[in-house]
C-alpha cells in the first residue's frame, strides 16, 4: 500500500511528467513547421530579390537600347531634313541671285534629298528585326508600355521580397522562442516537480504557445 | 503505526504479486528503450533531412544569383554592341550615303548641263568624292555590299546580328533557363522540408509513449510508422527530382 501524501507526490509527479513530454512533442513539431515555413520564406524572398534586380537590369538595357535606335532614327531624318533644307536654300539663292550654277547645285541637292530620305526610312525599317536574336529584338523594339508594364512587375517583385523577409523574421523570431522553451523545458526537467521546476515548465509553455502562435501568423 | 509516505515490504503471500511487478518493470524497460529507439532515429532522420534541405537550398539561391549575373552580362553584352552599331557605326554610314547620293546626283546634272553651272556641279560632286574617300575605309556597315540594302540605305538587323556572333557565348547565355533550374531546387528544398514534419510527429508520439505507459506500444508503433513516412518522403523527393 502506498501512504495517501506519497500516492499525491506521484500524482503529481506524473502530471509534471506528461506536461513536459506533450511540450517537448509540441516543440518537436512547431520546430518541423518553423523550418519549413522560414525555409519557405527565405527561397521566396531570396528568388523576389533576384527577379527585381533582374527586371531591373533588363529594364535599364532596354531603355538604353531602345533610346539609342529611336535617337538614331530620329537622327537620321534630321540628316535628310538638313539636306532638304540646304538644297532649297541654294534653290532661293541661285533664283534670287540668278545664278544657274547655284540653282543646279540646288536641285541636284533636292535630287539627293528625296532619295536619301528613303533610304534611311529604309535603314530605320531594319532595325530590331530578323537576323537580329530573339532577346536583342526585345531590347530594340520594347515600347512605353512595355517598359511600363515590366517596372510594374519590378515594383511588385520588391513587394514581395518584402512579404516574405516579413515572413522570414517572424519564422526565426518563433524558432528562438522554441529554443527557449526547450531550454526551459530542460531546466525544468532538472529542477523537477518543485515550484521552481512548475515555474520553469510553465513559461517553457508559454514560449512554445507564443511560438505556435508565430507558427500559425507564418502560415497564414 | 506505518510512517506515512513509506513503502511497505511484500509479505510472503504477496510473493506472486511481486513476480508480476518485477515482470512489469523489465517491459517498462524495454519501453524505455523503444521510446529512446525512436527518439533516436526521428532525431537522426530530421537532422539528415534538414542538412540536405538546406544544401539543396543552397543551390537554389545560387542558381538565382547566376541568373542575375549572367542577366547583367547578356544585357551588357548587347548594349555594347548596340552602342558600337547606333552611335559609331551608322552616323559615319549616313554621311557616306548622303555624300554618294549627292554625288551621283551632281554628277547627273553636270552631264546634262554646260559652262558655270556644269562646273560648279562637278566641283560640288569632287567636294563629296573627297568625303567619301576619306570615310569609306573607316565604315564596315557602309562599305560592304553585304549591308546594303536594295531600295538603298543598310540592312542593320544584318550588320547587328554580324557584330553580335562574333561573340556567341554572350548571345548564348540563358539566364532564364537558371532561373528555372533554381525554382526547381526550391521546390526541392521546401518538398524536403516539408518531410520534416511526418518526423517530428513521430518524435511527438516517441515522446508522448513516455508519460502515457498504457498505450506506449501503440505509440511507439504508430511514432515508428510517421518517422518511416518522413524519410520515404525525402527520398521519394531525391528520387523524383
Amino acid at each position: 500500500m502506498i501512504a495517501p501524501d506519497s500516492a499525491a507526490e506521484l500524482r503529481a509527479e506524473r502530471r509534471f511528467d506528461m506536461i513536459a513530454a506533450v511540450l517537448i512533442g509540441c516543440i518537436a513539431v512547431l520546430a518541423a513547421i518553423l523550418a519549413y515555413s522560414q525555409i519557405d520564406a527565405s527561397l521566396a524572398a531570396t528568388r523576389a530579390d533576384m527577379k527585381a534586380a533582374r527586371l531591373a537590369a533588363d529594364l535599364s538595357a532596354r531603355i538604353s537600347v531602345s533610346s539609342q535606335a529611336l535617337d538614331s532614327s530620329l537622327g537620321a531624318q534630321q540628316v535628310a531634313l538638313m539636306m532638304g533644307m540646304d538644297a532649297a536654300s541654294r534653290e532661293l539663292a541661285g533664283v534670287k541671285n540668278n545664278d544657274g550654277g547655284t540653282l543646279a547645285v540646288g536641285a541636284a541637292e533636292d535630287q539627293a534629298f528625296t532619295k536619301l530620305q528613303k533610304s534611311l526610312a529604309a535603314t530605320s525599317a531594319t532595325s530590331g528585326s530578323a537576323p537580329v536574336d530573339v532577346y536583342t529584338r526585345g531590347l530594340l523594339n520594347a515600347t512605353t508600355a512595355d517598359l511600363e508594364n515590366e517596372l510594374a512587375e519590378q515594383n511588385h517583385q520588391v513587394d514581395l521580397s518584402n512579404e516574405a523577409s516579413s515572413r522570414e523574421q517572424r519564422s526565426v523570431l518563433g524558432l528562438s522562442f522554441l529554443a527557449l522553451a526547450g531550454v526551459l523545458t530542460g531546466l525544468a526537467a532538472v529542477l523537477r516537480e518543485g515550484r521552481a521546476g512548475w515555474i520553469s515548465l510553465v513559461a517553457a509553455c508559454a514560449m512554445a504557445g507564443g511560438s505556435g502562435a508565430l507558427a500559425l501568423l507564418t502560415l497564414a | 503505526m506505518r510512517p506515512s509516505g513509506e513503502l511497505f515490504e511484500p509479505s510472503a503471500s504477496e510473493s506472486s504479486a511481486v513476480t508480476a511487478s518485477e515482470m512489469a518493470v523489465a517491459s517498462t524497460e524495454r519501453g524505455h528503450s523503444g521510446v529512446a529507439l525512436l527518439l533516436a532515429t526521428a532525431a537522426v532522420v530530421a537532422a539528415i533531412i534538414g542538412a540536405r534541405a538546406s544544401f539543396v537550398s543552397n543551390a537554389a539561391s545560387d542558381s538565382w544569383q547566376s541568373a542575375l549575373r549572367t542577366e547583367v552580362k547578356r544585357s551588357a553584352g548587347a548594349m555594347e554592341d548596340v552602342r558600337y552599331l547606333y552611335q559609331s557605326e551608322l552616323p559615319v554610314a549616313i554621311r557616306i550615303l548622303e555624300a554618294q547620293l549627292l554625288q551621283g546626283e551632281l554628277q547627273t546634272a553636270a552631264a546634262i548641263e554646260t559652262g558655270p553651272a556644269k562646273q560648279a556641279l562637278q566641283s560640288e560632286a569632287d567636294v563629296q568624292a573627297g568625303i567619301i574617300a576619306a570615310l569609306s575605309s573607316s565604315s564596315n556597315l557602309a562599305g560592304k555590299p553585304a549591308y546594303a540594302l536594295p531600295s538603298g540605305g543598310f540592312d542593320l538587323a544584318k550588320r547587328l546580328a554580324d557584330l553580335r556572333a562574333q561573340y556567341p557565348a554572350l548571345v548564348a547565355l540563358d539566364p532564364n533557363g537558371l532561373e528555372t533550374a533554381g525554382d526547381g531546387l526550391a521546390r526541392e528544398a521546401e518538398m524536403l522540408s516539408l518531410a520534416m514534419l511526418p518526423t517530428s510527429i513521430g518524435a511527438f508520439l516517441g515522446v508522448l509513449a513516455q508519460p502515457f505507459k498504457r498505450r506506449r506500444g501503440l505509440l511507439l508503433a504508430a511514432g515508428s510508422v510517421a518517422v518511416a513516412a518522413g524519410a520515404v518522403m525525402a527520398l521519394g523527393v531525391e528520387v523524383l527530382a
